[in-house]
């Protein structure tokens, strides 16, 4: 009788940032056609998510390029058009309004507009959020906008593992993908687990619960998970839905848990406004509105330019302390 | 000695060039008629006076090499090999369009025939040729890609980004401009500060050079040069002078407010037509016979384009996502 052993599954514990040098890293072995472009990248400056890779796969596939934000994009598109897969990154979200107009009105219509022939399998990496004290133009998110632009791909992971599933799967998929990664994640440490690029990226059920729902991606899976811990403490059992991908949205994911707690917090970087907590909020309620026992709440950042000074701009985004009294208040809604 | 001029082109060539010169030609009036009819929609931007950049550039390139262009680039679609009928299905939005209707006039593709595609916002396709010819060059595949664009994309901050990165990476590109004087209504000269195009593309170590774009025979034989330059890694950009002989698009008219009757016969008298006829010593029954045979090709396409088809309700979300 031979013994079968378990195969190996080598788990690290690593940075979210690490997992995504990782990521190109076991994608750019498979796929000879992978080249990445961007400001400094053969340094892997500033969060080390390409640190190494110029040593493995030489200045041909890592390519530095100077700052023009809006070529580059463009010469991302065009290579994509061409039949290699780029990944186009960068750094931080003010400098992608300069590509905007490549990514959208090019690299996003391109198949549609073609009528089918042709493929666009662009990856675009951009940091988003503050990192504290970076100011207003360092200090921003797209997440919203991006989502809504027709033929774009719009990732958000949260964790190790997901920021490392959600570029393998990127780097496979045949249209424009943009993977939004929040500066604050980068030096999150978790577990990794390498492997093979995922079939799909949907959403995680990262805790299950009763009393109430928190709907949310990126960083707010963190404050969420924190938050659910005090709540706990008080007799509240948070689930929390994260959602990896924004566009497409997993509808079928907030369905349900909506419909299984009845009470629904929608939690984002962006101001409540037009922003995506609005879009969840407008799902949760559509699915759920008759057993909702509560109206869905949101709750997001101010409509502010991030402020410079420290103690203001810990007034703009969302905190621990206020996902678990928007929970309190939601919880303790009278039907 | 004779006094006959020396032809500077072979009679082939000559019929050739003429040919694929007058079914732009033709395509492109039919493609007015046909929006004043209503088979075509939107808006229409035609290159009628143009006819040599398109025929010569494309001319010169090989089977292999590629072409992006923008909102008026019906010539650089035919001139590419893209079937009339098929382009004219395209315009008038029918389902047998090169792009199933859904690009029109402005972004008709054919990747078949290495057309990549037409981009309206003035310049964008530029950098997309410096990345398609990044891809080729990772790929290891010997092909040029052509970007042709507009006066009025010279003052667009992209078009010299590109220019560097193409000089910087020895990149297999071309760029075009087509400077057929106006932006629209806005002239070159009140737009364009210092001495032009190819004086700012040279800054960037990019070959360049500045010839007349109504002579289809000069248009190729630098084209022919500079795309062989090309292959071997070195971009190049040229500036054919040319003109539009009707307005900016369908609605304006070819003279008025922005430029004179007078000024719009001058150039009238330079028809890249007429003056390959004269170059070449065509004689008149030859250019009869070709430009009867190029409205036959213009007629068939518009037939062709209104028996097809419009798009059926669910074509509408297909192909927005693989």
């Amino acid at each position: 009788m031979t013994r079968v052993s378990a195969p190996t599954v080598q788990e690290v514990q690593t940075t979210f940032a690490e997992a995504l040098c990782a990521a190109h890293e076991d994608a750019m072995r498979l796929d000879p056609s992978i080249v990445l472009l961007g400001q400094d990248i053969r340094a892997g400056f500033p969060f080390g998510a390409t640190k190494g890779l110029v040593d493995e796969f030489g200045p041909d596939r890592v390519i530095n390029t100077p700052i023009s934000e809006a070529a580059t994009m463009g010469c991302g598109v065009g290579a994509a058009l061409a039949g290699i897969r780029p990944v186009v990154e960068v750094d931080f979200s003010g400098f992608l309004l300069l590509g905007l107009d490549q990514l959208v009105n090019n690299g996003a219509k391109l198949r549609y507009m073609s009528g089918d022939q042709v493929s666009i399998p662009l990856v675009v990496r951009v940091g988003q959020g503050p990192l504290g004290s970076f100011a207003a133009q360092h200090s921003q998110t797209q997440h919203a906008y991006l989502a809504a632009v027709p033929g774009l791909t719009v990732l958000a992971p949260a964790t190790v593992q997901a920021a490392y599933d959600a570029l393998r799967w990127a780097l496979v998929h045949d249209d424009p993908v943009v993977v939004l990664e929040d500066m604050r994640l980068y030096r999150q440490q978790g577990t990794l687990v390498r492997g093979l690029a995922p079939d799909d990226i949907t959403s995680t059920l990262h805790r299950e619960g009763t009393s109430l729902s928190v709907v949310t991606y990126g960083h707010g899976v963190i404050l969420a998970l924190q938050a659910a811990k005090v709540l706990a403490a008080e007799g509240i059992e948070v689930e929390v839905l994260g959602l990896n991908s924004l566009a497409p949205l997993d509808v079928a994911g907030i369905a349900s848990t909506a419909r299984h707690t009845r009470r629904v917090l929608c939690l984002a970087d962006d101001p409540p406004l037009f922003g995506v907590a609005a879009t969840i909020a407008m799902v949760a309620g559509t699915e759920a509105h008759d057993v909702l026992r509560a109206p869905v709440l949101s709750l997001g950042s101010r409509p502010v330019p991030t402020p410079y000074a420290p103690d203001l701009e810990r007034l703009v985004f969302p905190t621990v302390e206020g996902v678990v009294e928007a929970a309190r208040r939601l919880h303790g809604w009278e039907e | 000695m004779t006094a006959q001029v020396q032809a500077r082109v072979d009679p082939d060539t000559a019929r050739d060039l003429y040919s694929r010169m007058a079914v732009i030609r033709r395509f492109e009036r039919l493609a007015y008629r046909a929006y004043e009819r209503g088979d075509v929609h939107g808006t229409v931007h035609v290159s009628i006076g143009q006819e040599a950049v398109a025929v010569g550039v494309i001319g010169a390139m090989g089977e292999a090499d590629t072409v992006l262009s923008h909102h008026r680039g019906h010539g650089h679609a035919l001139a590419k090999g893209v079937d009339p009928g098929q382009l004219m299905a395209e315009l008038c939005g029918r389902v047998d369009g090169v792009s199933r209707g859904k690009g029109g006039s402005m972004h008709s593709t054919d990747v078949a025939n290495g057309f990549l595609g037409t981009m309206a916002v003035v310049g964008s396709a530029v950098p997309l040729a410096v990345g398609v010819a990044l891809a080729n060059k990772v790929k290891g595949i010997d092909s040029v890609c052509v970007a042709f664009f507009g006066d009025g994309a010279v003052n667009q901050g992209v078009l010299y980004e590109s220019l560097n990165l193409a000089a910087l990476w020895s990149l297999p590109v071309v760029f075009v401009c087509e400077n057929n004087s106006y932006a629209i209504t806005t002239s070159a000269d009140e737009s364009t500060a210092g001495e032009g195009v190819v004086a700012r593309a040279k800054a960037f170590g990019v070959q360049a050079e500045s010839i007349d774009g109504q002579d289809v025979i000069a248009v190729e034989e630098t084209a022919a040069r500079l795309i062989s330059g090309a292959r071997a890694g070195r971009p190049a950009l040229i500036e054919a002078l040319t003109y539009r002989f009707m307005g900016h698009s369908r609605g304006d008219p070819p003279h008025g407010v922005y430029r004179t009757k007078a000024e719009l016969s001058e150039w009238t008298q330079r028809d890249p037509l007429t003056l390959l006829v004269d170059a070449a010593g065509l004689d008149p029954a030859t250019v009869e016979a070709l430009d009867a045979e190029a409205a036959a090709v213009a007629e068939a396409a518009l037939a062709f384009a209104v028996q097809s088809p419009v798009p059926a309700e669910d074509e509408l979300m297909r192909g927005v996502r693989a």
